[in-house]
């Protein structure tokens, strides 16, 4: 019981550090004195301690630009990766990522109807635009669990078919969107590849409350998650209601991937190679799994993402290139190794 | 005793009826074997004794109790299956055997040390105690096997189901898992297998069940049961009649 406390005070010691670090870098560079100052003089308590001797450029980039964006990152990259562990799990499937039931292209779609069709009317503005793409997100999952159903019971191969099948539909008629309406198309193309540039704490509080709650119902569900990889018929005679658990994780870990595309856009990779790593390490077991998932694909966006932005300062790559420029080679060395055969 | 029984069941896949008006029971403390062609209706009568699907007509018990009023819950802390196909994920074969623990530990709980003790002593039984901590997709085939079947004896059911539990093992395997449930089945443990292999029926189960598309063509012991006759007629293969020298069993050549 120590030793694991001991271990999380040390990630958490690691989290902090990461977030301190990655809010100092930047085309400003900040004295990391100065971010630990102007956080903590945020902080309800120890706040009015605080000597306020940095100047008010460096606050409003710590407050309003550098620390929304950073936190968004590890809120994106954790949820992603959890979701990764749901479906990976509940499909059974190692290559399964959170997207693959059409969270991404439904997201895309009603992105692109947001940025192409209805914000440019100025009926609504642009801080609408997670709204759509979270819609978009829903439905499309939503026709996908529809389809993937046999006899009325979900069945893992017909859910991939149909993911594969709406995901290829509906990115066509993004692209046809975007063919016909060209004013706006480098806005739709930065939100395809996915970036956290420019993001608020109104993005935050807009996907952290649906990947933390999340979070909770996965954990609530790993024991379950655990006994359903021995396959449907051993789960039910170890007494688990095998088609309950599996609509409840679909759900959870579509609601946590559309909270998370629709603040980001589609940022790919980090979903399917968190989980995937992870389990090779601390093995299958999804307590465990979930929890090192959550911190590791957290940490892991925020790293692409600051590279993202200070690698090429000042100008700024969408964190998506990066995730695939690692995850691509990953992929490969996974294949290679040979080790794809099992969730 | 009936520990099991099923009454008058209809079965269908869509269309396709598998059972028509099955009944048997399972006494308890016996192993049993069934035994039929491809397409009888094996894996169908371990799945609706399992409650894994539900009769369309009919009914099955256990204790007595039509299984629909047993909650999931209660039925996994009865009846254990090891169905055909099994999963072999990253997991140890200690973290494995514990997972025939789950119907007795709350969700957000962990293993006891009883249900770790309960899990050492089906590994032992199993002979797997020495690969506690290896990763059971490395294992050989045999080795899964006695994993798979030290979960389902963690579980400590009063029934035991299985699927095949014989096929793809060697010679050695095969024996062991059938002198494995034979001796479980002393203890009191019912025990229904779905076998393949009519010679390992014959030697080790107490009772035999020959199906055959969907009908109890025949049941009792295999001396009994595993006729040329019947053999020929449910197998469509002829055979002759001969006898283990030292323990009288039917053995089945063709």
């Amino acid at each position: 019981m120590t030793r694991s406390l001991c271990r999380f005070s040390g990630l958490l010691l690691l989290l902090c550090a990461a977030v301190l670090a990655a809010t100092a870098l930047g085309s400003v560079r900040i004295p990391l004195g100065d971010v630990l100052g102007i956080i903590a003089s945020q902080l309800p308590g120890v706040g009015g301690l605080v000597e306020k001797d940095w100047s008010l450029a460096h606050e409003v980039i710590v407050l309003k630009v550098r620390l929304p964006r950073v936190l968004l990152a590890l809120v994106v990259g954790g949820g992603l990766s959890v979701a990764g562990v749901l479906f990976q799990g509940s499909l059974r499937n190692p290559l399964a990522d959170p997207y693959i039931i059409g969270v991404s292209s439904g997201a895309s779609l009603g992105a692109a109807v947001g940025l192409l069709l209805v914000i440019p009317t100025g009926l609504v503005g642009h801080g609408f635009l997670p709204l759509f793409a979270f819609a978009g997100a829903l439905v499309a999952t939503w026709v996908v669990s529809r389809l993937g159903q046999r006899r009325g019971r979900l069945e893992p191969t017909s859910l991939l078919l149909a993911g594969v099948a709406v995901g290829a539909f509906l990115t066509a008629v993004v692209s046809l969107l975007m063919v016909l309406r060209i004013e706006n198309l480098q806005e739709v193309y930065l939100w395809l590849m996915g970036s956290l540039s420019g993001r608020t704490w109104n993005h935050l509080t807009m996907s952290a409350p649906y990947v933390l709650g999340g979070l909770l119902v996965a954990l609530w569900l790993a024991k379950d998650l655990n006994v359903y990889l021995l396959g449907e018929e051993a789960a039910h005679s170890l007494g688990i209601d095998v088609q309950r658990v599996q609509r409840l994780v679909l759900m959870i870990g579509s609601l946590m991937a559309a909270a998370c595309v629709s603040v980001s856009g589609v940022i790919g990779f980090v979903g399917l190679m968190v989980p995937h790593a992870l389990r090779l390490v601390f093995g299958a077991e999804h307590r465990r799994l979930m929890f090192h998932s959550l911190w590791g694909g957290a940490v892991f966006l925020l790293t692409a993402d600051t590279l993202a932005r200070t690698l090429f300062s000042p100008i700024e790559l969408p964190v998506g290139i990066i995730t695939a420029f690692v995850g691509g080679p990953f992929f490969i060395y996974l294949l290679k190794r040979g080790s794809a055969g099992h969730g | 005793m009936d520990k099991m029984r099923l009454e008058n069941v209809y079965f269908a896949y869509g269309e396709e009826p598998v059972l028509q008006g099955l009944s048997l029971s399972l006494q308890e403390g016996r192993f049993s074997g069934i035994v039929g062609p491809n397409g009888a209706g094996k894996s169908t009568v371990l799945k609706l004794l399992d409650g894994y699907i539900k009769p369309q007509q009919g009914a099955v018990y256990l204790n007595g109790e039509n299984l629909r009023t047993y909650s999931l819950a209660q039925l996994a802390q009865e009846i254990a299956l090891i169905p055909q196909t099994s999963y072999y994920i990253p997991f140890t074969v200690q973290e494995m055997v514990l997972l025939g623990r789950t119907p007795f530990y709350s969700r957000l709980g962990a293993p006891s040390e009883q249900d770790r003790q309960i899990a050492q002593e089906s590994m032992e039984i199993t002979g797997v105690a020495h690969l506690a901590h290896r990763l059971v997709s490395d294992l050989s085939g045999g080795e899964r096997q006695r994993v798979t079947i030290a979960r389902a004896f963690a579980q400590q059911t009063k029934v035991l189901l299985l699927d095949e539990p014989t096929t793809h093992l060697d010679l050695e395997h095969q024996v062991n898992t059938c002198r494995l449930l034979k001796e479980k089945s002393r203890e009191g443990v019912t025990v229904l297998a779905v076998l393949h292999d009519l010679n390992l029926a014959a030697a080790f189960c107490d009772y035999v069940f020959v199906l055959n598309g969907g009908v109890l063509m025949e049941e009792g012991s295999p001396g009994e049961v595993l006729t040329p006759e019947l053999i020929a007629q449910v197998f469509r293969v002829s055979v002759p009649s001969l006898q283990h020298p030292l323990t009288g069993r039917p053995i089945i050549v063709p």
